[in-house]
């Protein structure tokens, strides 16, 4: 026993384990702070003054919002009021939501609450994935603003009967069997009116957050599918 | 050795210790039973749509299948440290009316959030159903009286942990387990608030589910892994200890930083990429590593039985231990191979979000966790009945060949399925609307649900079995006894 | 900081099962060559099988090399794939070594 080595140790194993776990947790926690920072909701004046934000503020639902190729990132970033043609946001063009392109700060985080509240309520995440995370059972809702589907010439749209985007998707969600899209339908979740509002600017919303680049092409190829 | 420990009154059949572990592992069990179900449930939806359309809907069946899965795992752990805690120590577990009294807390509030879930599934868009319907956020749904509740029992647990620690013997593995625990308790409150914005609600969210289930729950498998090889084949202890910190390190040093690879594309900045990239290649080497302990410790103990010329097995509860094997080959299949083929962000770019994930859970949750539980209720049973050496029995086996091989058919069915998803919804066409359903129409991704449908009811299969050789090996002659 | 090529060059349709197979093979191949190390260290296998361990090595840096080189890897994490491949040589041999000795110090 007397030619013990270190590395048959207990005592220098136990405090090994205890110094990277103690280094790794210290190094997430520094890490948390700065993401933190970096992924804090931006505010009006950030919008107003240019200032780009990973996640911007509610009244970005004021702002057209597009989903484009960034040469710079090398891929495709969300777009808020137009593109400086270098794959920056302009935050210049407004677009009308619900009939109104000047929502101010309080109403739109009102509606912003609401909307995700009613994400959680109504449970969207155990059949939709958010940001990729939630359910496989019905599609991704990251960038379902800027789906083609509900675009004017989408398929959805002319479904519901509604002449906007976001009437489109409101009148979905209050009645989803009347529209069966597919096979798989989507319930009845008792939505209200108001709380279909909200959840179609928390879509507008979600969809101009900063995702490094997810989902890749979106949108960009319609129909044709590599006989796979 | 199993008979020194049942003369022991601590550790035999009358230790209070032990009968509240058989409480939890009987809970689990059922609760287990509820997991199937409801995925049976959500796995005959995705062939025929209709079925319990508007009465029980994909969301609420499915929160109650991952929901199910997440409790009673939680349930069989706690009732794994009941039962080791007195041979560990030496001593009846401190505190244990107390630890009863939170047991019946916390299957009341189970039965209760069941219950909502079932029959109440959606309130109005307020802080109301929040606090008591659900808080819709995948894998911690329970409503927020629910948290509450949960923190105030994990604590109890905690406290009958860290007293009966300091009071009795503390071994390497008690060690472990006690500040795991409180790692494991104190992550819990990262899930509990409520925010409007999604990127700080999943931040926080992946806090609890990434270093539960790549961190802390893993080096809990750990803990019982060294606990069983100690009990079962009767490996040094020693040398058992030393392996577990080194695990420990391994574990926690690759994954609490492994936390990036959910943060690749959750808003979150870019350089979640390498620091995820690079924790994440490293999560597989402890799963190497405990497949590689586990043999070495079983070939040093069987080598020395052979050295003594009888040449019988060293391993004096079969059943167990084949379940522990397929946690540490399940561990490094289901959470490693898994896991690492679609880790890398210039994969998951194109996986994330798609079946993949979803095989991944199923092999991960099951070789990971499912397995080792169910070893230690072998464990307890052969505690239980007093029995010295116990044996397969014909129930025994065919669960465990029908789980594994109904769980590993799932796998590569919804394997099969994300890889089709993977190359028309994701790379093609960029997870629309139209590509995604594009997807869901292939003829091999129809297939694949069609399989893991088949897959599932086979492993209900296993179950029954499963339940059958649990309430009858007690009394079945081939056990030495 | 970020490599614009950490994600630039996309992957081609062709290339996704070949990446999802080398990398599941990297882990199962790598898993053969400690397991085969280990057992035949503790006797579970006889000495012959040993080169058998350091071809699964072998095989196991080639299906990475396949894996980076599909998803396009960058200079920098190509050069820590070579170091990683190294560091898992001499891994089993460092555990084993360590293992030993608690077992010898313990029981002898």
């Amino acid at each position: 026993m007397a030619n013990k080595s270190v590395w048959s140790d207990n005592r220098f194993w136990a405090r090994s384990a205890a110094w990277i776990s103690g280094f790794a947790s210290v190094l997430l926690i520094w890490l948390t702070f700065d993401t933190s920072v970096q992924i804090s909701m931006g505010t009006d004046s950030d919008l107003k003054n240019g200032v780009t934000k990973r996640v911007p503020a509610p009244t970005v639902i004021n702002y057209k919002i597009t989903y484009e190729m960034s040469a710079k990132r090398g891929h495709e970033v969300p777009i808020i009021g137009g593109n400086d043609g270098k794959g920056m946001s302009l935050f210049q063009e407004k677009e009308k939501f619900f009939g109104k392109d000047d929502w101010s700060e309080k109403e739109a985080a009102e509606m912003l609450h609401l909307g995700k509240l009613a994400s959680q309520t109504k449970n969207c995440m155990n059949c939709h994935t958010l940001l990729g995370n939630g359910a496989y059972y019905a599609p991704d809702l990251t960038k379902a603003w800027l789906d083609p589907a509900w675009s004017s010439t989408g398929a959805l749209q002319p479904m519901t009967g509604k002449t906007t985007k976001e009437e489109a998707m409101a009148e979905f969600l209050q009645h989803p069997s009347k529209y069966p899209t597919h096979a798989r339908m989507m319930p009845n979740l008792g939505i209200t009116e108001k709380e279909a509002r909200g959840l179609v600017a928390f879509l507008k919303h979600m969809s101009s957050i900063d995702t490094n680049g997810f989902p890749r092409n979106f949108g960009k190829m319609q129909g044709a599918v590599n006989g796979k | 050795m199993a008979s020194k420990l049942l003369d022991n009154p601590f550790t035999g059949v009358g230790s209070e210790s032990r009968q509240l572990a058989t409480w939890y592992f009987t809970f689990a069990a059922i609760l287990f039973g509820a997991q199937l179900l409801f995925g049976l449930v959500i796995a005959i939806q995705y062939v025929s749509p209709g079925f319990l359309f508007e009465i029980i809907d994909f969301s609420v069946a499915r929160m109650l299948h991952i929901n199910a899965l997440v409790v009673w795992m939680v349930f069989a752990m706690f009732g794994s440290v009941y039962w080791l805690l007195p041979d560990e120590t030496g001593i009846e577990t401190v505190g244990i009316k107390i630890g009863k009294l939170l047991y019946w807390v916390f299957v009341v509030a189970i039965v209760i959030v069941v219950l909502v879930y079932l029959f109440i599934q959606v309130g109005p868009a307020d802080e109301m159903s929040i606090w008591f319907i659900h808080e819709g956020r995948e894998y911690i749904e329970a409503p927020r009286w629910a948290d509450l509740g949960i923190v105030v029992v994990a604590l109890g647990f905690v406290a009958n942990l860290f007293m009966t620690g300091i009071k009795g013997k503390q071994t390497g593995i008690i060690t472990v387990l006690m500040a795991n625990m409180i790692a494991f308790a104190g992550l819990y409150l990262a899930g509990m608030f409520f925010t409007d914005n999604i990127s700080v609600d999943q931040y926080w969210w992946w806090w609890v589910i990434h270093l539960w289930v790549e961190a802390t729950w893993e080096v809990f498998v750990g803990a019982l892994a060294a606990y069983g090889l100690i009990q079962m084949i009767g490996a040094s202890r020693k040398v058992v200890e030393m392996w577990l910190w080194i695990e420990v390190a391994m574990l926690f040093g690759s994954g609490i930083l492994g936390l990036g690879h959910h943060y690749f594309w959750i808003g979150t900045p870019e350089y979640w990429w390498e620091i995820g990239a690079l924790f994440s290649a490293l999560e597989p080497l402890p799963l190497v590593a405990m497949f590689i302990h586990v043999m070495y410790d079983w070939g040093k103990q069987q080598g020395k039985k052979s050295l003594d010329g009888t040449g019988e097995s060293v391993v004096n509860n079969q059943p167990a231990f084949l379940w522990f094997w397929m946690n540490a080959f399940g561990n490094f299949l289901g959470a490693g191979v898994w896991g690492f083929f679609h880790t890398l962000p210039q994969v998951n770019l194109y996986t994330h979000g798609t079946q993949f994930t979803s095989a991944h859970g199923h092999l991960s949750f099951f070789g990971a966790y499912a397995t080792i539980l169910i070893g230690m209720m072998y464990l307890a049973i052969q505690g239980k009945n007093k029995i010295k050496v116990m044996k397969n029995t014909k129930s025994s086996l065919w669960a465990l060949g029908l789980t594994v091989g109904g769980v590993v058919g799932m796998t590569i069915a919804l394997t099969i399925s994300g890889y089709v998803q993977v190359l028309v919804s994701r790379a093609q066409m960029g997870a629309t609307w139209s590509g995604y359903f594009d997807g869901q129409a292939s003829v091999w991704f129809a297939q694949g649900m069609d399989w893991r449908l088949i897959m599932g009811v086979v492993t209900f299969a296993g179950f029954i079995f499963l339940i059958k050789d649990f309430l009858t090996t007690g009394q079945n002659p081939v056990h030495q006894k | 900081m970020v490599d614009p090529s950490v994600i630039r060059p996309e992957i081609a349709l062709n290339d996704f099962l070949p990446i999802f197979v080398s990398s599941s093979l990297v882990l199962v191949f790598g898993g053969l060559y400690v397991g085969i190390f280990t057992a035949v260290k503790v006797g579970l296998l006889k000495k012959w099988a040993m080169p058998f361990a350091y071809m699964f090595w072998v095989i196991t840096s080639y299906c990475l090399y396949i894996m980076g080189s599909l998803m396009h890897v960058g200079e920098f994490t190509a050069k820590a794939l070579v170091v990683a491949m190294i560091g898992y040589l001499l891994l089993p041999h460092a555990v084993y070594y360590m293992q030993d000795q608690v077992h010898e110090e313990n029981e002898h």
